[in-house]
């Protein structure tokens, strides 16, 4: 699992690739801290090559919404595929989030 | 319905009196009808007798003259001795009372031109007297004219005349009188008395009403019976009837014959029937007939009743019967419709119920890959035996489809049966369950007969015997298990197989039915359908013409996993293993050929669960071990996660609210509603301090 954060004036991007299982899950929610920190940017989470994901993952995307939407911050979900959409609409959590 | 059945048996009575009665009348008038050409005879042959008898009577006042005619042609010669050739004429017979002559005018001029000497009979005595004269012009009476006109002799018609104080009925023959000299002299008369020919003619009518009577040509009486002997009336009634022409009188009372006389005078003679007394005998008779007739439609009449009540009542329990059968047809066909009517190749079973409905049962299907099978017999026969055994299917489906274990199953139906049981039925059961995949045979058995389990010969399999269900609610039952080598086969049946009887009460017995498995076994791919139906074919061969007593019920299945792809992993209680089970499963799944879409899900779904294990089973800091195995027959693929954590149903877990919004979204509770979703079932259970949690998903 590997993740990289890229920050711009208007957004935050973080990029996660590879298989987000209940193992991987406390290292990737250290490194998604920063996005807890928005300031009011938008966060994108880039999706292309995330390949799986279980429901400690939806956890940590869970928490990073709630946090960007108390300071006013959208959270966009980008290229996700159909593996883990399907996780999403099981869970509901495509009503939540915002796709790109 | 009452008053309909009574009206048609009335009915029924009517027609039968009606046919009775006609009967009655058509044999009354042929009766009649003989009785009356019988009547026509007997008058003829009577009145032919009473008119010869009178007939002779006339002839001998002929004689009379004939013979005294000589004498008196003689006595013309000297007229004084005319009067005494009269007296000895009629003084020969003694019904001819008067005799005269009536002289043609003139014949002795010295007589003047009327001359007319008659002699009277009075007593012993005669008196002489000449009657002709102006006053008494005989010239004129009609016998005389007729006998010299025509010098024809002649017979008058009857006329009264008094003797004294007697009137008595008189009739005049006359002859024509010639002299020596062969001139007319007059004509001679002779009157005889007819009022004796009427009670001579009726002497013989004795023992009998009816009378005869005489009359003229014209239908004039000559001569009738006396007042003693018939009634003036009926007398009259009968000469006017005869004047008429009529043989009966309008009110049919008077029947009449006669006949005529083949002779001068040509009088009539007829026999006067009074009806009632002629047919008496047959009136009489038809009155004893009308008599035992009313008592035989009475005797009818309580026999169509009886028959018909009796009838009735037939018809009424042949339409209940109709209805208890009809509504036992139903039964039977609900009661088919539980039974497992598909089978797979590697199961057989059946039920030949002894009547309608019957008190045996076998189910099976399968779960979790695993066969969930029991056959039960319920005490008694019949509606009570069904009503139990339909009990029992639903508790067996209800229980099993929840709890793996069949001690523990078994026990949950027996307190359930027991529950309320005063009728005391129970309930014989043997229940189990095959792990498709592992082979693995648990069973529990509650009274039922022991399973023979077929390898290349039968045997029958040592099983514990249990209490039957319905005995004791709070008794334990115990749970038994062996494994099936693949290719080995479980035969289950009840006592109707070994205690089906012949004519000669004998048994069909365990012994035959394991023959009949072994024959069975010996030829190569028996299934299980055949090996049954050659058990029942077996069977009913051995009962004959015996009727069969009890329900017979067989099921026989194959352990037979054909290709399976099994494998496992055993983690510690540790996050980081994680990684190895999703490398398990993707390799697992590579080698069922899944594609990447079902394995996520399958994935997804594991990880959830062993994630659960991992994090909440042992206590913190306890190392412990989730062992997860894996087997497919390409159809489907169960997970089993074992673990001897504390006891976790995740089943029982409420699923997670996947509708909120946001702000009200619990960070976690999600993994167990995912598995639910992504598998096709969950089932859990508590085994020998393990928990024992099934996933399962079909991959066709």
């Amino acid at each position: 699992m590997k993740t990289t954060i890229q920050e711009t004036d208007q957004r935050i991007v973080a990029i996660l690739s590879g298989e987000l299982d209940t193992a991987a899950a406390q290292e990737t929610e250290q490194a998604l801290q920063p996005l807890l920190d928005s300031k009011g940017k938008d966060v994108v989470i880039d999706c292309t090559e995330l390949e799986y994901i279980a429901s400690s993952g939806l956890r940590i995307l869970l928490s990073i919404l709630k946090q960007a939407k108390s300071v006013g911050s959208r959270v966009i979900l980008k290229n996700v595929n159909d593996v883990i959409r399907d996780v999403l609409e099981l869970t509901g959590f495509v009503s939540i989030f915002e796709f790109e | 319905m009452f008053k309909k059945n009574w009206l048609s048996r009335v009915g029924i009575m009517v027609i039968a009196a009606l046919m009775v009665e006609a009967i009655s009348v058509v044999q009354y008038r042929s009766l009649k009808e003989i009785m009356e050409q019988d009547m026509n005879i007997r008058s003829r042959i009577a009145l032919g007798a009473s008119a010869d008898r009178i007939g002779h009577v006339l002839e001998l006042t002929e004689a009379t003259m004939n013979e005294n005619m000589l004498d008196i042609r003689r006595s013309l010669l000297r007229p004084d001795s005319i009067f005494r050739a009269i007296q000895y004429t009629i003084d020969d017979n003694p019904h001819v009372i008067n005799g005269c002559i009536a002289f043609v005018p003139n014949y002795y001029r010295s007589r003047g031109y009327y001359f007319e000497p008659t002699v009277f009979k009075s007593g012993e005595d005669f008196i002489y007297k000449q009657l002709g004269g102006p006053s008494h012009d005989y010239t004129i009476n009609p016998a005389y004219r007729r006998a010299v006109d025509s010098k024809e002799s002649y017979w008058s018609d009857p006329y009264p005349y008094n003797i004294g104080q007697e009137q008595v009925s008189l009739i005049t023959y006359t002859c024509p009188l010639i002299d020596e000299n062969g001139i007319l002299a007059g004509a001679v008369g002779l009157d005889m008395d007819v009022s004796w020919l009427g009670d001579t003619l009726n002497n013989r009518q004795k023992n009998t009403s009816s009378f005869l009577l005489l009359l003229t040509g014209d239908g004039m009486l000559v001569a009738a019976p006396s007042a003693s002997q018939s009634s003036k009336a009926d007398v009259e009634e009968a000469v006017n009837l005869i004047g008429q022409g009529k043989d009966i009188s309008a009110d049919k009372r008077l029947a009449i014959r006669k006949i005529t006389m083949r002779r001068e005078p040509y009088w009539q003679v007829a026999q006067v029937y009074y009806t009632d007394e002629v047919f008496a005998p047959i009136r009489k008779m038809r009155r004893q007939h009308m008599i035992l007739i009313a008592l035989g439609l009475a005797i009818l009449f309580f026999m169509i009743d009886r028959f018909a009540r009796s009838e009735r009542k037939l018809r009424e329990a042949t339409a209940e019967q109709a209805r208890i059968g009809g509504e036992l047809s139903v039964a039977r066909d609900i009661q088919q419709e539980m039974l497992p009517k598909v089978f797979s190749p590697n199961i057989y079973g059946t039920v030949v119920p002894a009547r309608e409905v019957g008190g045996d049962i076998f189910d099976f299907y399968e779960r979790d890959g695993k066969l969930f099978f029991c056959i039960g017999d319920v005490s008694g026969k019949g509606v009570p035996a069904a009503m139990l055994m339909s009990v029992v299917h639903s508790l067996f489906r209800t229980f099993s489809s929840r709890i793996e274990s069949p001690a523990f199953i078994v026990r949950e139906m027996n307190s359930q049966i027991c529950r309320g049981n005063d009728s005391h039925m129970f309930v014989t059961c043997l229940l189990g369950c095959l792990d498709l995949y592992t082979g693995k045979l648990e069973y529990c058995n509650a009274g039922h007969d022991k399973p023979f389990m077929l390898t290349s010969s039968a045997s029958v399999i040592p099983v514990k015997s249990n209490l039957p269900l319905g005995c004791f609610p709070d008794i334990e039952f115990e749970e038994e298990s062996c494994s099936l080598t693949p290719g080995t086969s479980i035969f289950l049946y009840t006592d109707g197989l070994t205690e089906a009887k012949n004519v000669n009460k004998q048994m069909f017995g365990r012994t035959r039915v394991k023959e009949v498995l072994d024959s069975c076994l010996a030829k190569p791919d028996a299934t299980p359908e055949a090996m049954v139906n050659s058990l029942l074919d077996a069977a009913n061969e051995f009962m004959g013409k015996a009727p069969q007593s009890d329900d017979l019920t067989m099921l026989l299945f194959k352990f037979q996993p054909g290709e399976l792809v099994r494998d496992q992993i055993t983690l510690t209680n540790e996050t980081e293993e994680i990684e190895k089970l999703g490398v398990f499963i993707k390799e697992y799944c590579k080698s069922l050929g899944l594609d990447n879409k079902i394995v996520s899900g399958i994935r997804l779904a594991l990880e959830e669960s062993v994630v659960n294990v991992i994090n909440y089973a042992y206590p913190e800091h306890e190392k412990g071990y989730v062992t997860i195995y894996a087997d497919s027959n390409r159809k489907e693929v169960r997970f089993t996660i074992v673990d001897s954590g504390i006891p976790f149903d995740p089943k029982a877990v409420l699923s997670a609210d996947t509708t909120l919004d946001v702000q009200n979204r619990p960070i976690g509770g999600l993994g167990v509603h995912l598995t639910r979703k992504l598998m096709d079932s969950i089932s859990y259970c508590r085994k020998d301090g393990k928990n024992v949690l099934s996933l399962t998903k079909s991959i066709v």
